[in-house]
């Protein structure tokens, strides 16, 4: 008897262990770090300079009312650098972070590391807050990885574990846990949050489109490669020019700005019906505004919300997460042949003293046309198809004339200038026009046949009413520039982007194929993991076969089953490897071979060694010699020499089990 | 409160404590799992995550939630496991004198693999770690005070881990009867033992010693090697003793009379002194205590017998 190793006290506060602690902090916090104030990440970065001094130099802690006095100091500067008094999201993940750095200065005992770890997850949290895609998805596993390893070296004694020590247990772990997890996210009951009410900035920066419409907006919204929505269409795609997607309709006009109306009230559609509906599913990412985006023209508002008497549909509640819903749409409509006298006065409304060169250019064209709204349409689209140039950068517009600069002087622009300023001509001119802002085309991914609409895809068009057809869409860009209408802004201006541009140089379409792939594989995350809320549930589990009423005490069962099954999955997984061994395998096979010589006489004394009982075989039985010295060889190499690979104790197993005595 | 209340069911569980037979191994059955203050922390933790994944609907963070819980149920296994299959054999547990530390010894054999940061301790006391490595056998060896003389038993002991995250104390209890001896503090104040000689009545009676050839005899075990009859030995006589007469001046006797001291323990104490003296001056000496009398002798195992005699004088309590 031996002892191997001398009695240790409890785990301590090892160096190493607290230089893991502090990387795994820094590791989590790192993300946040282009967001957080300038004097947050100085702090930070000293907070853990100083703690790992204190460790390394064996230095003293500093005293509790240092630590007081900096709680204070971070807490004043943390509500001045947001001018707040309230806690936001990004005001109160700084004083969590720097909290969670100057909580690593009280950190001398077990207990106290232990919080700074669970501190961690929340930090982990936090990131979530700003993001849920793939990559940061895995960045934050390994944070969590880091942060386990930290927590089982803490819990070591004696010897300070090595890295691998420390990696590989945390590893297993959570490579165990993954299938439990997995079970409780389809499966445990999901509840509607928020539970209380979020802060004001919650949602920030997020991008899309807005309420208003100016000379310029559109454009800086084109720039984004962005997702706006995805659309899975259930049978054929309709022809890429019909892909109007409609968002808020634009009444109010100020001779600048046009504005979304608080005029449209809710109202049953109510149009005639030409063709065979289109049937579509669409996934809109999160923009927090209530609108959602449908073709024109919706057969009916999907759950929760309603739609307007301008063909908009309105969310009740606002988009702040991803949601999916699925509509009919006939492309091939008529709609508002009666148009109610204040509506028409509303959308004959001008400004009269603002833009005057153009309200003069819509008088003259109803003049000259006796009022004919078609021909006065025309005459408006030969207008921009001569002069007109389509344009992402357009010149700067004055602020009191903007249409008048840009129909008679500079004459080349975006969507946002074609539609505002014909809305404005057909208004001159006795037309009632509006507004309509959304999406135009999309961007078929043909691995999964669906329809990707970017903010880049973003359009403004016009919509005219002309007696005995109602409200028609009419869309000037599709004058200046058709190509935009059938082939995407890509089509019209080029490729915007360091990324369009490669992928515009790529000849054989590799980078385009990786591009659908990565989209593909985006679009899946977004749909199953970020998008799965308490629809997606059902819907997954109704799939599953669970029924399609499932309610939560089902999907408990179901849950406290499965974890059962698993964790006893696991539990033998673990069992079966560490059943005591029944002996060195080696040692197994070479009593097998003794067992077999001593069957044909030669019985091995208690006292002979492998080398002697070979020697007094291969005398009594010189045949045996040549294989009988291999295994007893490859026995002792086994046995006493370097150890033995799995192969070469199957190799041993092999010539004992062919190796024939009698 | 925790703690307790473990303490209290497993007093319950394990009502009666029978000293069991070495080796203990560790079987499934007798394994206790509970979490630790720390995995408590840990639920709290979660259920603050969980509600935060909700009322934000973060779907990252419900994923980060489930990792981190299941990873909790996987660790109840792994530190289960960690204790799992042991086998405990008792140690040595060498005597002491009162008022130093006894020391019960455990060693401790994985059948597989290295178990990490396992503990042996004895209710309220101080746990002792180590890492039990599958190529050995490892010694846990426990200090327990031992403030009086007498036989100091050991008790039932918890062996328990929490490796490897801390979240769960995984534990079992064992009591292989293990007891220390703990001589009487030895008095450094009483002086050299006393030399007057108060056997002359018994003058011509040999009393052993080693000064003086007297006979051959049967070898007792403890009979130091330089007393062993070597040359009978190899004229195939067996194992004899040569016996020595000690001469009545050198012959020293530790008496119960001459220690002087208000009570009987000063008076142990005194002679446990002169024992240790007499042992460390080379000379041989034998024990008078009521009740009691060690004849003359010396070496390790005479000076032990007659420790354990004063341990033991007056038949203590148990502690």
């Amino acid at each position: 008897m031996s002892a191997a190793s001398l009695p240790y006290g409890g785990p301590s506060l090892d160096v190493r262990n607290v230089f893991w602690l502090l990387a795994s902090m820094a590791f989590v916090v790192a993300p946040h770090l282009e967001r957080t104030p300038a004097w947050a990440t100085i702090f930070c970065a000293t907070m853990l300079a100083w703690r790992a001094w204190i460790a390394w130099a064996a230095q003293r802690f500093p005293s509790h009312w240092i630590i007081k006095l900096l709680t204070v100091g971070v807490t004043v500067a943390t509500l001045y650098s947001y001018r707040t008094f309230v806690i936001g999201r990004d005001a109160g993940v700084t004083l969590l972070i720097v909290m969670a750095s100057m909580k690593l200065l009280e950190m001398r005992t077990q207990r106290e590391v232990v919080l700074s770890i669970y501190l961690g997850f929340f930090l982990v949290l936090t990131n979530f807050l700003y993001s849920q895609s793939i990559p940061l998805g895995i960045y934050l596993l390994f944070s969590v990885w880091f942060f386990v390893a930290t927590l089982v070296g803490f819990h070591r004694v004696g010897r300070t574990p090595t890295m691998r020590e420390r990696l590989v247990p945390a590893g297993l772990l959570l490579l165990q846990a993954l299938p439990l997890m997995a079970v409780f996210f389809m499966l445990f009951p999901r509840i509607q949050g928020p539970l209380w009410a979020l802060p004001q900035d919650a949602r920030a920066g997020v991008t899309g489109l807005s309420d208003s419409m100016t000379p310029g907006n559109i454009s800086q919204l084109i720039q984004s490669e962005g997702i706006a929505f995805r659309v899975r269409f259930e049978d054929r795609i309709p022809p890429y020019q019909t892909l109007y997607w409609r968002g808020p309709v634009m009444w109010n006009f100020d001779g600048r700005t046009w504005k979304a109306s608080e005029f449209s009230r809710a109202a049953t559609l109510e149009y005639s019906k030409a063709e065979k509906p289109v049937r579509y599913a669409v996934t809109l990412e999160p923009h927090g505004k209530h609108w959602l985006f449908a073709l024109d023209v919706p057969a009916t508002a999907p759950p929760g919300s309603s739609a307007r008497d301008d063909l908009q549909l309105r969310s009740v509640r606002p988009v702040d997460q991803t949601v999916r819903y699925e509509l009919t749409s006939y492309l091939d409509y008529q709609y508002g042949e009666k148009l109610a006298g204040i509506l028409r006065r509303f959308a004959l409304s001008l400004d009269e003293d603002r833009n005057p060169r153009a309200i003069a250019l819509g008088r003259q064209w109803r003049d000259e046309l006796g009022g004919n709204a078609t021909a006065i349409v025309n005459r408006a689209f030969q207008f921009y198809n001569r002069e007109f140039t389509y344009t992402l950068e357009p010149p700067m517009l004055g602020e009191r004339d903007p249409y008048d600069e840009f129909l008679f002087e500079t004459k080349r622009g975006f969507c946002e200038h074609y539609a505002g300023s014909f809305a404005l001509l057909m208004r001159a001119a006795g037309i009632p026009a509006r507004v309509v802002t959304g999406y135009q085309g999309g961007d078929i991914n043909p691995l999964n046949n669906e329809l990707i609409v970017r903010q880049a895809d973003a359009h403004a068009w016009t919509e005219v009413w002309i007696e005995n057809r109602g409200w028609v869409r009419t869309d000037p860009t599709a004058a200046v520039s058709p190509l935009r209408v059938e082939g995407g802004v890509n089509a019209a201006l080029g490729p915007i982007g360091a990324m369009n541009s490669l992928i515009a140089a790529d000849k054989f379409g590799v980078l385009s194929r990786l591009r659908y792939a990565w989209q593909f594989a985006n679009s899946s995350w977004e749909q199953w993991v970020v998008g799965y809320n308490v629809e997606r549930q059902r819907q997954f589990l109704t799939q599953l076969g669970l029924g399609l009423n499932i309610d939560w005490r089902t999907m408990a069962l179901w849950l406290i089953g499965l974890t059962f099954l698993i964790g006893g999955a696991i539990s033998l997984g673990l069992l079966v490897r560490d059943r005591p061994r029944r002996g060195e395998p080696s040692l197994v096979a070479w009593k097998r071979f003794c067992a077999k010589l001593a069957a044909a006489g030669l019985v091995r004394a208690p006292n002979e060694g492998p080398l002697d009982y070979l020697a007094r075989v291969t005398k009594a039985r010189p045949e045996l010699e040549p294989d009988a010295s291999e295994i007893t060889r490859r026995y002792i190499d086994a046995r006493y020499g370097s150890g033995a690979t799995a192969n070469e104790i199957r190799e041993l197993r092999r010539r004992v089990r062919a190796f024939k005595a009698a | 409160m925790f703690a307790n209340f473990r303490q209290s069911v497993s007093d319950w569980i394990f009502r009666a404590t029978v000293p069991e037979a070495p080796p203990v191994t560790l079987s499934q059955r007798r394994i206790f799992i509970l979490p630790t203050r720390q995995g408590y922390y840990f639920a709290f933790t979660l259920l603050l995550l969980l509600m935060a994944s909700i009322n934000y609907t973060l779907s990252l963070g419900f994923l980060l939630t489930f990792l981190l819980a299941a990873m909790g149920s996987v660790a109840m296994l792994h530190t289960w496991r960690n204790l799992a299959h042991l086998r405990l054999r008792p140690g040595p547990c060498p005597p002491v004198f009162a008022g130093e530390a006894a020391h019960f010894g455990v060693t401790v054999e994985t059948p597989s693999r290295t178990r990490f940061a396992v503990a042996v301790r004895r209710r309220g006391e101080e746990p002792v770690f180590a890492d039990i490595d599958a190529s050995n056998v490892t010694m846990l060896s426990m200090p327990v005070p031992a403030p009086r003389r007498g036989r100091l038993a050991c008790g039932r002991m918890e062996i328990f881990t929490r490796y490897p995250v801390g979240l769960f104390h995984a534990w079992s209890y064992f009591d292989f009867g293990l007891t220390v001896i703990v001589y009487p503090r030895p008095d450094t104040a009483a002086g050299p033992p006393p030399t007057h000689s108060r056997n002359e009545s018994e003058e011509g009676i040999p009393i052993p010693g080693d000064d003086e050839f007297n006979m051959l005899r049967p070898y007792h075990a403890g009979d130091p090697p330089r007393q062993i009859a070597w040359k009978a030995l190899a004229r195939e006589q067996g194992l004899l003793s040569k016996e020595f007469n000690a001469t009545a001046s050198s012959e020293l006797w530790l008496d119960w009379n001459d220690a002087r001291g208000a009570d009987p323990e000063a008076r142990l104490s005194a002679l446990t002194h002169w024992v240790m003296e007499a042992e460390r001056l080379g000379q041989g000496y034998g024990l008078r205590i009521p009740g009691m009398t060690l004849p003359q002798g010396r070496g390790e195992a005479h000076r032990a017998r007659c420790l354990e005699a004063l341990a033991l004088f007056g038949d203590p309590k148990p502690q």
